[in-house]
């Protein structure tokens, strides 16, 4: 039963599959006229960095495959490590290859903040409850059926080679306007009236986008993280009947601290 | 096929960010540890900011930055409440396995 299901979801993928692919390899998302039209951001034809996501550089091409490598080879450390402690290194070793991606598309800003966040908070949060845990996994991988097992990775395989294929063929809309990617976009400066130009992807240029346009964006986050922080609390407190146990010492010392002060 | 490996470009980028989707997939589907399948969607979050900045490279419009932003505050949320569901159900069980949270299956 489980194989027949499982059949017949390859083969129901595979479908889409095959009608999506023709028209995903030569979707051009915007015609060759409408990107003379002025994006958001005004975009600088200038770059005094050359375009570097394209880049025929040998440098940049080793330093591509080897964070490629790391943040893949991370990725993989944590779906197959028994040992929690040892995934979540993996995992960190897989955000610093994708901080380092990141600076290869000219996003330091979200660089940094992936380090921060990520490899920084995020990852903190998981080693506390690694450790309150602290429980070894008796089996990793669920078992299932040889055949499953068979047809789940041809499958895979399949669908990823053509992934693969279809992805390595995008292009960007208009190729003479792309491959001078802009470097620096061009915002109102800090006097009125002036204009100033600064780095794509710093600091001012992302927040630039995320005051302006993203302004309610931003502040339905910040609501978002105030209820998630206390649906957090609220959620790994202690039951009733525990908070009751764990409320009568907390009583004893303050009762008797007041009679101290009285005598 | 060298000029594959020299000529890094945007699809190289795509591709990477697809294999680390694939990886985050394959991870929730096989592992039976919840924090392990929560660190897989994580994977898979960052997959998707990947592929949100190379797109915003492409076609030269940050607003790819901002949104990828909010992807990380998002899943940042999504870590917490997900740890501290986790933690509550090993204070029940004493296990995190989820092939044996079957409650709620009848």
């Amino acid at each position: 039963m489980r194989v027949l299901l499982l059949i017949l979801t390859v083969l129901v993928t595979l479908g889409a599959i095959e009608a999506i692919a023709p028209q995903l390899a030569v979707a051009d998302p915007i015609p060759a006229q409408a990107v003379n039209q002025t994006p958001r951001t005004n975009i600088t034809k200038r770059s005094p960095h050359g375009d570097k996501v394209e880049s025929k550089d040998m440098g940049m091409a080793l330093l591509f495959w080897a964070f490629a490598a790391a943040t893949l080879g991370g990725a993989l450390f944590v779906i197959t490590r028994r040992n929690l402690i040892a995934a979540v290194m993996g995992m960190v070793g897989s955000f610093l290859g994708i901080s380092a991606v990141y600076m290869m598309l000219y996003a330091s800003f979200l660089s940094v903040i992936q380090m921060l966040v990520y490899a920084g908070a995020i990852m903190v949060l998981f080693v506390f409850v690694v450790m309150i845990l602290n429980r070894p996994e008796d089996e990793p991988v669920a078992p299932t059926g040889r055949a499953g097992h068979v047809i789940g990775g041809l499958a895979i395989v399949y669908l990823v080679g053509r992934l693969i294929l279809m992805l390595m063929q995008v292009q960007p809309p208009n190729p003479a306007t792309a491959v001078q990617a802009p470097a620096q976009v061009t915002l109102p400066g800090d006097v009125v009236g002036t204009m100033e130009k600064v780095d794509w992807g710093s600091v001012k240029a992302v927040g630039w986008d995320l005051f302006g346009p993203g302004l309610f964006v931003f502040e339905a986050v910040s609501i978002l993280l105030l209820i998630a922080v206390v649906g957090a609390i609220a959620i790994a407190r202690p039951l009733h009947e525990d908070q009751n146990n764990a409320g009568e010492p907390r009583q004893i010392p303050r009762d008797e601290a007041a009679t101290g002060g009285h005598a | 096929m060298s000029d594959l490996l020299i000529n890094v470009g945007y699809g190289h980028f795509l591709v990477l960010a697809a294999l680390l989707f694939l990886i985050g997939t394959v991870g929730v589907l096989i592992r039976r540890n919840a924090l392990i399948i929560l660190m897989s969607v994580e994977l898979m979050l960052n997959a998707a900011n990947m592929t949100l900045l190379t797109f915003s490279r492409m076609w030269g419009d940050l607003s790819g930055h901002t949104f990828a932003l909010i992807v990380i505050a998002v899943a940042a949320a999504e870590a917490a409440v997900g740890l501290a569901i986790v933690v509550a159900v090993f204070r029940g069980r004493r296990n995190v396995d989820v092939d044996r949270l079957t409650t709620l299956r009848h």
